[in-house]
């Protein structure tokens, strides 16, 4: 942290930390330092400075009047103009929002509990009641992988790879269910795939309890980065030329390079995990993308589109 | 730089003090630790002073002195520095607690925001979800909070929107609200917003009495869209079936085969995402009707499968 900004954290720090200890005198130090997360040596350099603190002519009755109790117990005094907190910024209120909303949305949380009654007093002070929606995504599995993970028992699942098209079983190590991109996450220990792997639980068709404990895997389980999908050397390489209206792909999917073409297209190419993945890019994508190269891309895009033809016996 | 930080302190317990607004010069005559005596140097470290103080969220306003040939004078409004008690009680600081370590969001505001309110309450939560932040999310907020109207360019054409609430869905974040243009309700995706969004003046417009701005978007981003609804009928292959109910909800099913695969209706206001959808089952779903959106399949898939990719 630059010294600048380390000075506008610690004056943030401050700043709220006076209206409490104002507000509760005899509050100790080990209290104060856990309630504002920092270090009991930095809360006494905070609590050092502010004697020197206060308003014109700085004299002795109105600099800022701190004593530290034998006991640890601390008292402020002669800071009437620090009695309340600074206002929540924008970026605050909605972050503090969107975390408790989002808590909330999630299956098996109290919607009547202090969290709900929590965000509706900072929703009403903040002058936005209802301003602020998060919705997690529902899953059917989500409860029963939830508790597995909870318990280390070893699932066995039916899941459907949507990158290849198929239905899958494989037994799974669950570590972690968590929430991200809008969607309910299980990462684990795959033994099918023999590494660890994160499965978008709205794609599991079937859970069943094997009821044999988790084992020790060498690595951990996957965080939301781990979402991402990082190409392989052996996956299948499409070099296309996209049209304006096909252009967004360059901005959202992975793409190893991309070239500004005249009229605003753009030329990437693009790292794909399975070949039922390039099919729905590209028949969605329609004529606004135009697939350069290889040869088997162009190939596999046609057979795709008349595969589905074949449903439609009249054309 | 503890000089630097001393000083700022005072400079907020004095402007929050006064009762009138205060010239550079009077507060420099004033502070301690003192400003340099050079103008320009004078200055620039009190701009440097207030831009950090109002990054922080301080208000300090700047006033015209009275007699003093319109000289810029400053001080901070006391109701608009004092946060307002909430009310909270330990249980739901501590609900809060929860929520902020359960759900992660980017710039650690929701930790700033916490310790307004009192800090640390009980026990940290293990990690449950990550939300990203976009960065003109926390003005779209700001309005919506402030009754401001917001105007932005959104696919190269100018919006003027009547924010009522930012949702997030699908792995973005979402303005809702009325446009004014088109006197209808209307959803922007925020990271599409293109440059920053211009807010208007504050309570400019109220929200309807009974708006819910999580029901703008539906649980189906097929209902985006503006065309003329059409019903069209789907039939899904067994192997996809499950998963398109649990897509669309059990009412959309209109039929039942003895093979396991349905029929589904879906209401078709978008007819690009309402290809791209079907597409998305490959040779597993089939337009049924109607022959107008039947017709929209094969003539796009015609194309490609003659070699024109």
């Amino acid at each position: 942290m630059s010294p600048r900004a380390h000075a506008a954290a610690r004056l943030q720090r401050m700043l709220a930390l006076v209206p409490w200890i104002l507000a509760n005198p005899g509050s100790t130090l080990p209290e104060l330092a856990e309630r504002f997360e920092i270090d009991e040596r930095e809360l006494e350099h905070d609590l050092e400075l502010l004697p020197m603190c206060g308003l014109p002519p700085y004299t002795a009755d109105r600099l800022i009047d701190v004593w530290v109790g034998d006991d640890g117990a601390v008292s402020i005094r002669l800071a009437e103009y620090f009695e309340r907190p600074l206002r929540l910024t924008p970026a605050e209120g909605l972050a503090l929002l969107a975390a408790g909303r989002a808590l909330l949305a999630v299956p098996g949380s109290d919607p009547t509990g202090p969290l709900a009654t929590a965000l509706e007093k900072l929703e009403r002070a903040l002058g936005a009641t209802g301003g602020v929606a998060v919705h997690v995504g529902s899953a059917d599995h989500l409860d029963a992988l939830r508790s597995a993970t909870d318990r280390g028992e070893q699932v066995d699942l039916d899941y459907f790879s949507f990158a290849r098209d198929e239905m899958t079983t494989r037994i799974v190590d669950p570590g972690r269910v968590f929430n991200a991109l809008g969607a309910w996450y299980l990462a684990g220990y795959c033994f099918r795939a023999e590494a660890d792997r994160v499965f978008r639980v709205d794609r599991v068709r079937a859970v069943r309890l094997t009821g044999n404990p988790v084992e020790a895997h060498p690595s951990t389980p996957g965080s939301a980065g781990d979402l991402v999908y990082h190409a392989g050397s052996d996956d299948l390489r499409v070099r296309l030329l996209l049209g304006s209206e096909a252009a967004w792909v360059a901005d959202s999917l992975p793409v190893e390079s991309r070239k500004d073409r005249a009229g605003g297209q753009v030329e990437v190419v693009l790292a794909v995990s399975g070949n039922a993945f390039l099919e729905r890019l590209l028949l969605g994508l329609g004529p606004s993308a135009k697939v350069l190269g290889p040869p088997a891309a162009s190939a596999l895009v046609s057979a795709a589109a008349q595969r589905v033809l074949d449903r439609y016996p009249e054309s | 730089m503890t000089d630097r930080l001393e000083r700022m302190l005072n400079l907020t317990a004095t402007l929050l003090d006064t009762r009138r607004p205060l010239t550079l010069e009077e507060l420099a005559e004033r502070l301690e630790p003192a400003y340099p005596d050079e103008k320009t140097a004078r200055r620039r470290a009190f701009e440097r002073d207030k831009e950090t103080l109002r990054d922080l969220g301080v208000p300090i306003s700047v006033e015209t002195v009275d007699g003093l040939g319109g000289e810029a004078g400053y001080r901070i409004h006391p109701e608009d520095y004092y946060l307002p008690d909430l009310g909270l009680n330990d249980e739901e600081r501590a609900a809060l607690h929860v929520a902020v370590t359960a759900v992660r969001l980017e710039g650690g505001s929701a930790q700033a925001g916490l310790r307004k309110l009192g800090g640390i309450e009980g026990a940290a939560a293990p990690p449950l979800a990550h939300l990203e932040v976009t960065p003109a999310l926390a003005d779209c907020f700001d309005s919506v909070a402030k009754r401001r109207t917001l105007e932005f360019d959104y696919r190269g054409e100018a919006r003027t929107l009547e924010p009522y609430g930012v949702v997030h869905r699908f792995g973005h974040w979402y303005v809702v609200g009325r446009d004014r243009a088109r006197d209808a309700p209307r959803s922007f995706r925020v990271d599409r917003i293109e440059g920053a969004p211009k807010a208007g003046a504050a309570h400019t417009f109220e929200p309807p009495p009974d708006v819910d701005p999580a029901a703008f978007l539906r649980a189906d981003p097929l209902s985006y869209g503006d065309e003329v609804p059409i019903d069209a009928y789907v039939l899904v292959d067994a192997s996809r079936a499950a998963w398109v109910v649990d897509d669309l909800g059990v009412d959309a099913v209109t039929e039942r085969r003895d093979d396991g695969a349905v029929v589904v209706r879906l209401r078709v206001v978008n007819r690009t995402a309402f290809r791209t959808w079907v597409l998305g089952l490959l040779e597993h779903g089939e337009v049924l009707a109607p022959p107008l959106l039947r017709a929209d399949i094969v003539g796009w898939l015609e194309a490609l499968s003659g070699g024109a990719t």
